[in-house]
């Protein structure tokens, strides 16, 4: 998961000075014909996308055309915040992975419409801005999962996973009446607010189909789309089924927490799936889809976000091996079993289960009616037209745990929105 | 004789000249040409990146800033008001009365002055990780009261927890520079003086209020300013320790300029608030310096 908090300054600096190492040692080397035959991308390192593991996806490309691939991590805390701070120095990447252009990056990235091979790519189509692609990726990664700890549901007396809210509500109240410590395991940080979003986009696109095009168009606001998601998880905040303490944890240690038993329901994202594989619970873990109000409309639509998203920079010093190596990564077999392994997705068509986790999940990625984009997608026809979404929403939606009523947090988002769209 | 002293007026000109430009040439291009490009973002909207110029929009940032339509910069000059100012009181407090105790050299006061300015040695990050680990709501300070069957204290979720314990780290951060400033002030303070106010039967307190006080001024005066400034400008311990929450409560100034717009592509506005940060800096600045006149002066008397 790339969401996280910038921390630019520093990183600025940092940034210059790796970045013009680089370009100086990329810059001398051979190439082909027309171009530098070197690619630098940019891409996200974590405990499962480590540096030997991106090296030895790359390798078998570099070994079959030459071209040579330099792996670049983040200078900064992600790639989110380093990317616009080498673009201001002059010093971009040629392939960029994990980030969506944003109305800033995007006059930046290299129009990938005309490539074939790019319009077959999975969510293409709902990442594209009037049938421009810009972004490309090997999958989707669905959001909206509620993990479970399947001894606790038994002990409280839970038989089914719920499919509506009233049912998650009288589950969670079962998990409390039983003892479970943290009925329902929220994060610090970004896990904040993207937790609470993942939970209501089935319900939320329900409501309001493409509810980013009606908060945009001025027909709804963004207040209004979230308040009463807000409301749920003010009542749970008051009925003790989550505490400050939750959303001042960060989600490593409340992922520790699931797997050691404490916390009956954990809202994450299909990449949990590999941490759970690394470090599997003793109990037996479930997922189910994110509620919805009426059990007719279960499995509501599944916010999904592109996996392992690439794009290439206009004007790198090799468009078309960066290009050759982006339609590697996003088309070629191998490579995206080598990704499935790396970090956990779904594909249409294509079983890229690694373990039972993701296979639990892969059953609900099929059985959802439909997908739906997050709100804090930067690109396409359903971005909202601002920047900064997430880490204004998690840093609102916190003050639900300080006892702030729902209808201010709500208020103050459509205000944010307001000032934001027009400033 | 008009030539020759016309000639060495030119060579001593020459001489200073030689001494003064490349000094005079690095601070330009370090420090006034980056202010001033600061100065002019701050006037336009720019979004950082090269490719796309910077639009001309006049004081609107600056606007933005003072009408803050969605409370944004308030809490952050609020926070940051206090880590300044209680901070700033907080560390000279802690720095004098260290070096009070140990301003005699001896083995163990070396190897105390060496651990108590090892926390300035750190990172700022890697201190606000570090107590964030310490002081987290499953830190070792909570694991230990919930192991002694205690209830857990909200160091890091509530906000006015939150406040406070940031300001406490920051501050133990931060002494150890305020503590070798202090203990070079003692050194200073005439020794004779001292012992003749003892002959005349003044006890320690009274040789401290009426000697050693007067005569560390100077050394005051630089220690709160230079504590206040750095205060002013907190990021990093913010960020490894809370990153700002929970909500906005410990978002401060510094971390609204880098964390917020900077990371949103706000450059313009978000050198608008970082000019209005430095106007503030100096401001406080030449305050305490103005204030501080008359007590500098007692002690040139003293000395």
């Amino acid at each position: 998961m790339s969401t996280r908090r910038s921390r630019a300054l520093p990183a600025t600096a940092i940034t210059l000075a790796t970045a013009l190492v680089a370009t100086a040692c990329g810059g001398s080397d051979g190439g082909d014909e027309g171009g530098s035959g070197t690619v630098r991308m940019l891409v996200n390192i974590t405990d499962n996308l480590t540096q030997a593991k991106w090296d030895e996806l790359v390798a078998p490309f570099e070994e079959e055309t030459g071209i040579d691939v330099q792996i670049e991590g983040p200078t900064g805390q992600s790639v989110a915040e380093t990317f616009p701070s080498q673009l201001a120095a002059g010093t971009a990447p040629d392939v960029i992975e994990s980030i969506f252009p944003s109305p800033d990056t995007a006059p930046e990235i290299l129009d990938l419409t005309e490539f074939e091979w790019a319009q077959d790519t999975p969510m293409s189509d709902l990442y594209a801005t009037d049938g421009q692609v810009n972004v490309v990726g090997v999958g989707m990664q669905a959001q909206s999962l509620l993990f479970y700890n399947k001894d606790l549901f038994s002990q409280a007396g839970i038989s089914e996973p719920p499919q509506t809210w009233a049912e998650l509500d009288d589950a969670l109240a079962a998990l409390q009446e039983s003892g479970v410590p943290t009925p329902i395991g929220f994060a610090a940080d970004w896990a904040t607010g993207v937790q609470v979003q993942q939970m209501w986009h089935p319900q939320q696109n329900v409501a309001t189909p493409g509810w980013q095009e009606s908060v945009a168009d001025g027909s709804s606001t963004l207040g209004e789309q979230f308040e009463p998601m807000l409301a749920h998880v003010s009542d749970w905040v008051e009925a003790g089924y989550t505490t400050a303490d939750d959303v001042a944890t960060d989600s490593g240690t409340q992922e520790a927490n699931f797997i050691a038993g404490d916390v009956g329901i954990y809202p994450m994202g299909s990449w949990f799936t590999t941490t759970l594989a690394a470090s599997p619970p003793d109990f037996e873990v479930g997922v189910f889809a994110a509620p919805v109000d009426d059990a007719a409309d279960a499995p509501g639509p599944m916010g999904a976000t592109l996996a392992f998203p690439y794009m290439v920079r206009d004007g790198a010093s090799d468009v078309d091996a960066a290009t050759q190596l982006v339609e590697y990564l996003v088309t070629d077999e191998d490579a995206i079993a080598t990704q499935a392994e790396m970090d956990n997705f779904n594909r249409e068509g294509l079983d890229v289960t690694t373990d039972e986790y993701s296979a639990s999940v892969q059953e609900i990625v099929e059985a959802a009616p439909s997908f739906a984009v997050p709100g804090n997608q930067t690109v396409g026809d359903y971005a909202l037209p601002v920047a900064g979404f997430n880490p204004k929403f998690t840093e609102l939606v916190q003050g639900l745990w300080q006892g702030r009523p729902a209808a201010d947090v709500a208020a103050d988002l459509t205000a944010w929105y307001d000032a934001e769209a027009t400033g | 004789m008009a030539a020759r002293s016309t000639w060495t007026r030119g060579r001593d000109t020459l001489g200073a000249l030689t001494l003064t430009v490349p000094a005079a040439a690095v601070y330009v291009v370090l420090m006034v040409v980056p202010v001033g490009f600061a100065i002019y973002y701050s006037f336009t909207s720019y979004n950082g990146i090269p490719s796309q110029a910077p639009e001309w929009i006049g004081w609107d940032n600056y606007l933005r800033i003072i009408t803050d339509p969605i409370d944004e910069m308030r809490p952050a000059v609020w926070v940051t008001a206090a880590v300044a100012l209680i901070g700033a009181f907080l560390v000279n407090a802690a720095a004098l009365g260290l070096a009070l105790l140990l301003q005699r050299t001896n083995r163990f006061n070396t190897f105390a002055r060496a651990v108590m300015f090892y926390p300035h040695v750190l990172s700022a990050l890697i201190v606000g990780f570090l107590w964030q680990a310490i002081l987290g709501p499953q830190g070792a300070v909570n694991n230990i009261l919930a192991g002694a069957g205690q209830s857990t204290l909200p160091f890091l979720s509530d906000p006015t927890w939150a406040l406070a314990t940031m300001i406490g780290v920051i501050v133990w951060g931060q002494f150890g520079v305020q503590l070798v400033l202090y203990l070079a002030g003692l050194q200073a303070v005439s020794a004779e003086l001292q012992e003749a106010a003892r002959i005349d039967g003044a006890n320690r307190v009274q040789v401290f209020r009426h000697v050693t006080w007067p005569a560390l001024a100077p050394t005051v005066t630089v220690t709160i300013v230079t504590s206040i400034l750095s205060l002013l400008k907190v990021y990093d311990v913010v960020l490894g320790l809370t990153n700002g929450g929970p909500g906005d409560a410990t978002q401060t100034w510094a971390y609204e300029i880098l964390a917020v717009s900077f990371a949103n592509n706000k450059v313009g506005l978000a050198c608008a608030q970082a000019v209005l940060l430095i106007l503030v800096a100096g401001l406080l600045s030449f305050t305490i310096i103005a204030l501080r006149r008359r007590a500098e002066t007692g002690a040139e008397a003293v000395s």
